[in-house]
């Protein structure tokens, strides 16, 4: 079961974290990626068996697993890879011959790896319904938009074909309705409101691969930087993390997780309101307006919370969704292990300058997540993980620590 | 201002006092009638309110109670006495247990007095309930101030305490207080129930609230609010909503307090003025046409009364002025018998009396003027008379003692006794000339001609008295008026001789004319020794004279042409200065 209702499968422009994280998991069960990123970012082989590049990573060149096809019986040569590559990327030139693949750029891409990771690179072709036609363990079988959705086992998986035969997922079904109806064993597998603890039981929780923030557009009334900066200081992450978000997550001081960077906890999260009162000092500032999503059920507690402890550094906080925001609660994934690459998703999620990111090292991007913070126009809140539960019957699975589901070595039992 | 006015208005203004007096007390008294039944309506509903109050507050504290026993909220107070939770841990529990009781708030807080969990702010948890102090030790309901996340409201609120260790946990639960509220109001027709939830530090016309939400006007009512607000005490005013004062309403405002009697809100009581405005009109229309009526009637009355009381005075008025003009048969005919009918009789008798008076004086003048011309006719006929008497008695003496000289002494005789008997005749016919007096003939005449035609006349005896001097001013343009020129003659020639004898020292004549306002006047003044009062006053009198060999009937003559020329005659006279006669005649014959 999921929470969205896609009419289509792709991932949307200004997808929100629960629309992205049902398509990618769709996705990823009817698709492959040239590359996969593990969870600490090392890249795995997938429809690319090997790759290289030239000294200044102008020029790529993969080797490609012989014999893959997609779901509806085509070979997915390398020519049909460079020009479902080259359409997603006009900037890039992408040549197939073979199993050969390259990909040229007038400017080094030193990230290509992970960018090719990523889920809007997946491999996939579109069928005259729209639906994707994949290389991945399992085909569309059924779609009825906003509803139901069937899988099949695809038969001919480059990876081995999936222990189940099908998997039907029914769209639009809240958590509560998920978790009803697993509890009742009319599911096997459900999203889960992220868990305090990584696994337990039937549980998964992944890695914290979502950033709850607070974001002032450019527009905002919040042009001082003096009330940006206290009201970062008001914010207390703790009672939030532990009353509405159950205890998952991590208070976030910066935009990657610690995880990802290893340096997360030299971001401050604590609260001064002394300090946030002292910054404001006599200054008259503006009543502010925070918006969050409302699709998001505990958006709304969390932006109160949030306007509750404005409130006690002086700063006037209204909770609104009507009208133009100055400030809004938003959560953005994290859509790459790599940091470099999800530091730059984030900014352009947020709608932030890219961060110049000068070379590879912590150093360096440790110094363009320090300059994206400058003058808070984005707050981190928290780093979330996603959480899924899978029935009793359910048996080898695995899901990645990154979120997918990864059913395609799952087995169930029969009832 | 007339007798009859005076009593006119005399009347109307007593009708029209008495209608105001009258008007004004039951004016009054039916206002202080309505304030009465309008404070006895507003405490009614204060009354009202509070048992409401009172009613709903005990139904707050059934169902807080019945929260408190939930096992909910007895495990939540164990997990809290344990210490095994933080303030995070129940976040979502009050909004489930107030459903449950259809509470609008509900918060459950620890011994400390942080809020565990708030169903109207879940977002809350952890900070603390300021109520807690002072509320603990509430039984009943009580009113409360409660902070929303979109501002704030009034509440009535109960606590109760769950103990299941040694740290209560406080269940803290109300209903808003709100239109709703006052809507189970039983409200008469003509008032209406206001809220002012005194929230904000000033006047927040939002917090004003009537049984559809926010208040309209609210602002005109802040000043009543602002005032309960300072005293704390109930206060009541007027306030008009339009120009019309129907539309008016009497507010009575009364503050509701929080269990540390701070105020936390203002119940107020309007009451319309419809029915006052419309009665006090009912008064004034009723005033105004009894009124006008009681005026009318006083005029018709006044009038009434007048032609009673002024037509007999009139009457008297119009005979007084009547016998002032010398008609002494001027009679008042009223027949009552009130002072008026006395008045009226005294005047007749007045008249009769002054009828039979000049009667007598005229006789008396009569017989003093007959007596007047015997005596003058004997003073002028005695003087002629001895030399008659002598000069026969010479005739008869020389007759017998010197018949020689009878003859001699005969002519000298008859021409003394012709002389003596012209003289008596001379005097016989000036009597008879000014008895016989004629009438004058008018025509158009130029006073100018008239006066130097008198001079002309005296011209040759004033040249043989130079030593009097004879000055004219005579106005150029003169208009012309209708006399008898002749007669005119006779009475400047009159007053011209009387100054040329004033002067027998000598002096100055001078005659004037000139045209006065339609009429004409002319002057003889002279330089004369001048007349005393007493001589001025009886110069007219025919027969009077100062003068030695005067006759006394000149001036007689003058004031007779001037008199029957519809003129008048004036003297002044200073003695040792000299007199002038003037005399003014009207342009056209009157």
């Amino acid at each position: 079961m999921m929470q969205a209702a896609p009419n289509t499968i792709e991932i949307p422009a200004g997808a929100t974290p629960t629309d992205h994280w049902d398509s990618v998991r769709i996705l990823a069960m009817l698709t492959d990626k040239l590359v996969e990123l593990d969870a600490a970012a090392r890249p795995q082989p997938a429809l690319a068996l090997a790759w290289q590049s030239d000294m200044n990573g102008k020029r790529w060149q993969f080797t490609l697993r012989h014999g893959i096809r997609f779901h509806d019986g085509s070979p997915a040569s390398a020519a049909s890879i460079a020009k479902i590559l080259g359409d997603l990327h006009s900037d890039w030139i992408v040549r197939g011959a073979g199993d050969t693949l390259t990909i040229e750029s007038d400017y080094p891409l030193p990230s290509l790896l992970a960018e090719l990771s990523l889920p809007r690179n997946a491999i996939l072709k579109r069928n005259t319904d729209a639906l994707p036609v994949g290389t991945g363990p399992f085909r569309v079988a059924e779609f009825q938009p906003g509803r139901h959705l069937k899988l099949a086992a695809n038969e001919e998986s480059w990876a081995g074909r999936p222990f189940a035969d099908a998997i039907e997922i029914d769209l639009g079904r809240s958590l509560r309705d998920q978790s009803i109806a697993f509890e009742l064993g009319k599911t096997d597998v459900i999203e889960a409101p992220p868990q305090a603890s990584a696994n337990s039981g039937r549980f998964r929780t992944s890695l914290p691969v979502e950033l709850m923030a607070l974001v002032f557009p450019a527009s905002t009334r919040a042009q001082d930087v003096r009330l940006r900066d206290a009201l970062a200081l008001a914010i207390n992450r703790k009672p939030i993390q532990s009353g509405l978000l159950r205890g998952a997550g991590e208070p976030a001081g910066a935009i990657l997780p610690n995880w990802m960077t290893g340096y997360a906890a030299v971001f401050p999260t604590q609260t001064d309101l002394q300090r946030a009162k002292a910054v404001l000092a006599d200054s008259r500032q503006p009543a502010l307006t925070l918006s969050y999503d409302p699709r998001d059920p505990q958006a709304q507690l969390i932006a109160d919370r949030i306007a509750l402890n404005a409130r006690e550094a002086g700063i006037t906080v209204q909770v609104s969704l009507s009208g133009t925001a100055d400030l809004s609660l938003v959560r953005v994934v994290l859509p790459s292990p790599d940091p470099a690459t999800s530091l730059r998703e984030v900014a352009r999620a947020l709608g932030l300058q890219q961060p110049m990111i000068r070379g590879n090292s912590v150093d360096d991007l440790y110094a363009a997540e320090r300059a994206l913070l400058e003058g808070h126009n984005v707050i981190p809140l928290f780093h979330l993980p996603v959480a899924s539960a899978a029935g009793t019957r359910v048996h080898n699975w695995d899901p990645a620590r990154t979120g997918d589901w990864n059913l395609s070595t799952a087995w169930l039992e029969a009832p | 201002m007339s007798f009859r006015k005076k009593l006119l208005l005399l009347f109307a203004a007593t009708v029209f006092l008495c209608v105001v007096v009258i008007s004004a007390s039951v004016w009054s008294t039916m206002r202080s009638s309505f304030e009465g039944a309008n404070e006895e309506r507003a405490n009614a509903i204060a009354a009202q309110f509070r048992s409401e109050f009172q009613r709903r507050g005990d139904e707050v504290v059934r169902k807080v109670e019945a929260v408190t026993a939930t096992e909910t909220v007895q495990r939540i107070a164990l997990e809290v006495n344990r210490g095994a939770s933080d303030s995070g841990s129940y976040v979502g529990e009050a909004r489930s247990l107030a459903d449950q009781q259809h509470l609008d708030f509900l918060e459950l807080v620890d011994h400390q007095g942080s809020i565990l969990s708030s169903s109207q702010w879940q977002a809350k948890f952890g900070y603390p309930e300021p109520a807690i102090p002072s509320a603990i030790g509430s039984a009943g309901g009580f009113l409360k101030r409660e902070e929303l996340p979109n501002g704030s409201t009034l509440g009535l609120f109960a606590v109760r305490a769950a103990r299941v260790g040694e740290q209560p946990l406080y269940v803290i639960g109300g209903e808003r207080l709100d239109q709703g509220f006052l809507s189970t109001l039983d409200i008469p027709a003509g008032t209406r129930v206001l809220l002012y939830q005194n929230l904000e530090e000033k006047w927040d016309p939002k917090s004003l609230l009537d049984l559809n939400g926010p208040a309209a006007g609210a602002d005109k009512i802040a000043p009543l609010v602002e005032q309960v607000r300072r005293t704390g005490q109930e206060a009541h005013r007027v306030i008009g909503w339009s120009a019309s004062s129907a539309d008016a309403e009497t507010f009575d405002a009364m503050p509701l307090n929080g269990p540390n009697q701070k105020l936390l809100g203002v119940l107020l009581v309007g009451s319309s003025r419809r029915p006052l405005v419309e009665l006090q009109g009912k008064v004034v229309s009723t005033a105004l046409l009894v009124g006008g009526s009681g005026i009318l009637v006083a005029v018709v009355a006044s009038l009434w009364f007048a032609a009673r009381v002024t037509r007999p005075v009139g009457s008297l008025a119009e005979a007084a002025r009547r016998v002032a003009v010398g008609d002494l048969a001027a009679k008042v005919d009223i027949d009552s018998s009130d002072e008026l009918g006395e008045l009226a009789s005294a005047f007749n008798r007045m008249t009769e009396d002054l009828v039979q008076q000049k009667e007598r004086t005229l006789q008396a003048e009569r017989v003093a003027a007959w007596r007047e011309l015997a005596r003058r006719l004997a003073h002028e006929l005695k003087n002629p008379l001895f030399p008659l008497q002598v000069t026969v008695e010479n005739l008869v003496r020389a007759k017998e003692k010197a018949p020689e000289m009878f003859e001699e002494v005969f002519r000298e005789s008859t021409a003394t006794l012709l002389a003596e008997i012209n003289n008596l005749k001379a005097i016989i016919g000036r009597f008879s000339e000014f008895a016989r007096m004629p009438q004058p003939q008018r025509k158009p005449v130029q006073l100018n001609d008239v006066v130097q035609s008198v001079l002309r006349v005296f011209q040759a005896q004033l040249q043989e008295k130079s030593q009097i001097a004879v000055r004219t001013e005579l106005e150029a343009g003169l208009p012309e008026i209708s006399a008898d020129p002749d007669l005119l003659h006779r009475a400047i020639s009159n007053l011209v001789m009387n100054a040329i004898d004033a002067l027998p020292q000598g002096g100055a004549i001078t005659v004037r004319t000139q045209s006065v306002d339609g009429a004409v006047e002319m002057s003889v003044s002279d330089t004369g020794s001048g007349l005393t009062p007493e001589e001025c006053e009886r110069l007219f009198t025919p027969y009077y004279t100062t003068k030695q060999h005067g006759t006394g009937l000149g001036l007689a003559i003058v004031q007779s042409v001037v008199s029957d020329h519809g003129g008048k005659i004036s003297v002044e006279s200073t003695k040792e200065k000299g007199t002038t006669f003037r005399i003014d005649l009207p342009r056209e014959e009157r």
